[in-house]
């Protein structure tokens, strides 16, 4: 069973997983059309990236732009959620001990204990973002179950994964879970909006290239305050 | 097919129909003959595909629901935060379905969406400013309307609009002659008081061609005089075409993507017949919108702008301003408080909100801006179509509450609205709410202050 | 003399001495007479509503809506128009002195006649009481041809014209307003007083502290109507020469009154107002809505016909 999960059923989920990205990104691209999205991307494309590398900068910094001042909260969480997802799975030891392995190499790594608060941090700001989700009538009447599962698959990677570490209840059990898991994550991420872990740099992209090409980015005194 | 005879599919193109349309009282029989109208799947299916490419649909599906652009909506936020004034789930709930459906939709649906889509949207594009993922709703809902206008679920006054536009070129049934007879009335009644002011048609290779809202012919014919009097101040070599002069588009409104290019393309063909340096549109935010920014892309221009270089009338008062074409007599400059009202569609679809701040140094001498401003400022209410169409009266004046109390606070009561919907906007707002404001264009403004040679001075007696 | 009359109504009884001399003149002159209403203004963007003038009312513009106005009109008319068969009833929409003004410009008509205020006008609140309409103000400050204004009831009651009285202020546009004064006098063999009021008003302690200098200026003014005037009348000997001192408009509402005018005849040439005095409007529109005679403006030279 172990075996199966970190061998083809893993190098099935990573080759969906990149290949997905990849078909994704590509025929966003190719579907980009400068009439029907009226911006001409091949016309004035310097003025395009620039506006477009402004519109993915300051939006990934918490508090850079006026929407993510406008709501501390909710940027704090989102920021808390992202930043400790991404960090916590990279950098993780036991995670960059099987890359050495299998491999041959690593990326740097961070102790063990920051993962573990890190990883903390994810499922206490899931929690947040559930409750949030249900609280607030605005994110509530926006909300399917999908978007519900979706969250869970999210984050059921980090429970399971830290529940093994800390050899909580059955280990071989959470163990599997947390690989399989994993794997699911892996494999939904190209075909649900979790692809916005891509697609977010596209779109924001093109919405850049679209206010620097054609909403007044060559007339603008000042650049657009993001 | 059903029995329509209003309310089908086909745009208006000929006065018959017009006129049809126009003896229906508020659109009775149209609304009602909309309820039997059969949603054409396969059409709309085909149009999707056509149309409907990765940007949409990958905003459509990367939403993550976070709810983040309701606060962006001034439609939300002057709805006590109706939860079903949030952008996502107005566009979600609306082109979301058809497009998951593939076009698969009732005419419940469709009637749903065209509410939403002109009676709860701008098209300010506010929200896309505020969704982490740059996912403009506004440029959605007008693609919405694109849909709906194929499929005939398009408000009343927005079906007229567009067939005036093509029968008339106009957003009113105002002809060429109409508007070349306003004109030679305009420079007859104006010039004892103006000498030599004179409205140059179809005059070639002017420096400036001058573009307006049909509005001005129909109703404000003074707007076309006072702007005729600020070029001649400003020593302009000027002109304005026979044909082609109107720069409005109820038909972008409309979602009528056809008829919006056969109205730019007039304007264009205009440009290319007289061939000035420059073209100057008035003070209207959706026509700059239509002409200048949406525009060369109806009509397949490759460079994405217009045939000429086309300034927003705003760009040309700060010009002739900042080049002391126009010089204000400081004495004169408005000395009460004074607040600028931002158009959505030249501010923050157009990047022109340095001049409207420019021009006020100039003429005024407490001016007090509105929070937020320039390209955050919220929406009037009147954008999008909205100021014209019955049906959806009560959700515009609801909506404007957010534009009130920005007002309110500055506490000034002079509000500089440069723009035709937006000056309607504030008007209808004021009529709504009584908050002892007034509106105000750029131009008679500027005439009360701007210092006039002496050659243009009307014989002392 | 008139063989265009334009009236310019509402349909409401505030129009009902503007509509009596209207009748009357284009009866007694013979001339055609075109009814205008502008029943409605815009007031939706580009809807198909308009607010209804009368009523403060959104309502429908088709046209049934129109014959429907128009039939209200001629029913309120009725009596005038079936005994003065060249008549023309005409209902539109729009800003009403723009739509009155392209109207007279595309006729040619060469009198427009209306009362001081619509009734909308006359409804909103008691400062305006003192003010003629927005209406008058627009097409007396721009219409080619004489405006002749009825602000009160007591100002419809006439017989004829034989005392004509012409306030000048001395400006050029005054010189038009003699110009058709005195033609008006000549064609009716009437009397004409040429009328001046010294201002006090704009200075009152620096001029009424010296009566001799108001005198001296007095003695000035009659010398002007003399030279300014008098040698154009080609002998014309029925006249009368007054200048009185006061504010202006109060003097010549008590100055016709005195001289039994029929008619007073002013320029009327403030096309920008200084916001501090435009409360009031310039000194013709309150001759207008105080004088128990009709007053007729006249602004620009260009379209007034021979007489």
């Amino acid at each position: 069973m172990y075996n199966f999960l970190t061998g083809p059923l893993a190098w099935f989920s990573f080759l969906v997983f990149f290949s997905g990205i990849l078909i994704r990104s590509l025929l966003y691209i190719r579907g980009l059309d400068s009439t029907l999205d009226r911006v001409t991307y091949r016309v004035n494309t310097s003025f395009g990236i620039k506006e477009a590398a402004r519109s993915i900068f300051y939006w990934l910094f918490p508090f850079a732009t006026r929407g993510w001042r406008t709501q501390p909260l909710m940027t704090a969480l989102f920021f808390i959620f992202h930043v400790s997802l991404v960090i916590s799975t990279l950098f993780l030891k036991a995670h960059n001990m099987i890359l050495q392995e299998r491999w041959g190499f690593s990326i740097i790594t961070i102790p063990d204990v920051v993962s573990d608060c890190l990883t903390v941090a994810v499922l206490a700001a899931a929690l947040v973002l559930i409750i949030r989700r249900i609280a607030l009538a605005q994110v509530r009447i926006l909300s399917k179950p999908s978007d519900y599962l979706l969250l869970v698959i999210s984050i059921a990677p980090f429970l399971t994964g830290f529940l093994a570490f800390h050899q909580f209840g059955n280990y071989p059990f959470t163990m599997l879970a947390h690989i399989l898991s994993g794997e699911l994550l892996l494999v939904v991420i190209p075909f649900t909006k979790l692809s916005h872990c891509f697609l977010f740099f596209f779109s924001r992209a093109q919405l850049g290239m679209d206010y620097g090409i054609k909403r007044g980015g060559m007339k603008r005194r000042k650049a657009i305050a993001w | 097919m059903s029995q329509n005879i209003l309310c089908t599919p086909s745009p208006v193109n000929d006065k018959e129909a017009l006129d049809a349309l126009l003896k229906d009282r508020r659109g009775k029989q149209y609304y009602d003959e909309m309820t039997r109208l059969e949603v054409d799947t396969a059409a709309l299916r085909k149009l999707l595909n056509d149309t409907c490419r990765s940007r949409i649909r990958t905003w459509l599906e990367i939403c993550v629901r976070c709810g983040m652009c309701a606060d962006a909506c001034a439609f939300y936020l002057s709805n006590e935060k109706d939860p079903k004034q949030v952008p996502s789930y107005k566009i979600q709930s609306t082109l979301g379905e058809i497009v998951r459906r593939k076009g698969n939709v009732d005419n419940a649906l469709m009637r749903y969406a065209m509410d939403v889509a002109w009676g709860k949207c701008t098209c300010c594009n506010r929200c896309g400013l505020y969704c982490p993922f740059g996912i403009d709703m506004g440029v959605m809902m007008s693609y919405l309307r694109g849909l709906l206008f194929s499929q005939g679920f398009v408000p009343w006054e927005m079906k007229i609009g567009s067939g005036m536009h093509r029968i008339y070129r106009a957003q009113m049934d105002v002809t060429d002659e109409d508007w070349i007879e306003t004109c030679e009335w305009m420079e007859e009644e104006w010039e004892d008081d103006w000498p030599g002011l004179k409205i140059p048609v179809d005059k070639e290779n002017a420096d400036i061609m001058y573009t307006v809202n049909a509005r001005e012919p129909k109703h404000y014919p003074e707007d076309i005089a006072e702007a005729a009097v600020l070029f001649n101040i400003a020593g302009e070599n000027w002109t304005v075409p026979g044909k082609g002069w109107e720069e409005t588009s109820l038909t972008m409104f409309a979602g009528d993507w056809e008829g919006a290019k056969l109205q730019v393309q007039s304007v264009y063909d205009a440009l290319d017949r007289l061939k000035p340096k420059r073209m100057v549109v008035t003070e209207c935010g959706h026509a700059y919108r239509a002409t200048v920014l949406e525009g060369p892309y109806w009509t397949g221009q490759k460079s994405g702008k217009t045939p000429v270089e086309t300034l927003h009338y705003v760009e040309w008062v700060a010009e002739a301003l900042r080049t002391g074409k126009l010089k204000i007599d400081p004495a004169k400059k408005i000395k009460e408080p004074v607040t600028l009202h931002d158009s959505c569609n030249y501010v923050r679809n157009g990047g022109l909100s340095q001049c409207g701040r420019e021009i006020m140094s100039y003429i005024a001498e407490d001016f007090r801006e509105m929070t937020p401003n320039g390209d955050h400022n919220f929406c009037c209410g009147g954008g999008g179509g909205l100021n014209g169409i019955g049906k959806y009266r009560k959700e515009r004046n609801d909506g404007q509450k957010v534009k009130r109390d920005q007002i309110l606070a500055t506490g000034a009561k002079l509000v500089v609205t440069p723009c035709h919907n937006c000056w309607d906007a504030i008007r209808d707002l004021e009529e709504t709410y009584k908050i002892g404001i007034r509106q105000s264009f750029l131009k008679p403004l500027l005439l009360d202050m701007v210092v006039v040679p002496e050659h243009l001075k009307p014989e002392k007696e | 003399m008139f063989n265009k009359i334009l009236f310019a109504t509402t349909g409401t009884p505030s129009c009902d001495a503007a509509a009596r001399v209207a009748f009357d003149m284009a009866k007694r002159y013979s001339a055609e007479l075109i009814i205008i209403n502008v029943f409605g203004v815009p007031s939706r963007s580009f809807s198909q509503t308009v607010t209804d003038i009368r009523t403060g009312d959104e309502v429908d513009l088709h046209d049934d809506q129109l014959e429907k106005v128009k039939n209200e009109l001629e029913k309120t008319y009725d009596q005038q128009i079936k005994s003065y068969t060249s008549c023309e009833t005409i209902i539109t929409v729009g800003i009403p002195h723009t739509e009155i003004l392209r109207l007279a410009r595309k006729k040619e008509c060469d009198l427009i006649v209306m009362g001081a205020r619509t009734s909308a006008e006359e409804n909103e609140n008691s400062v305006n009481r003192h003010v003629v309409g927005r209406t008058l103000q627009g097409v007396a400050r721009s219409a080619r041809c004489p405006v002749l204004a009825i602000g009160r009831a007591a100002a419809s009651f006439w017989g004829g014209i034989s005392n004509i009285v012409f306030g000048t202020d001395f400006s050029k546009a005054s010189d038009e307003a003699f110009k058709f004064a005195f033609n008006l006098t000549k064609t009716f063999n009437g009397s004409l007083h040429l009328f001046h009021a010294i201002d006090i008003s704009a200075d009152p302690f620096e001029i009424t502290k010296d009566q001799d200098g108001i005198e001296d200026q007095i003695r000035e003014a009659r010398e002007k109507i003399r030279s300014r005037y008098l040698s154009k009348m080609e002998g014309y000997s029925d006249y009368e020469i007054d200048v009185w001192e006061g504010i202006p408009y109060v003097e010549i509402v008590k100055y016709a009154r005195e001289s039994f005018a029929d008619l007073i005849v002013m320029a009327h040439h403030t096309k920008k107002m200084d916001p501090e005095k435009a409360v009031l409007g310039s000194t013709v529109e309150q001759v207008v809505l105080r004088s128990n005679a009709p007053v007729i403006s006249v602004n620009h030279p260009a379209r007034q016909k021979k007489l």
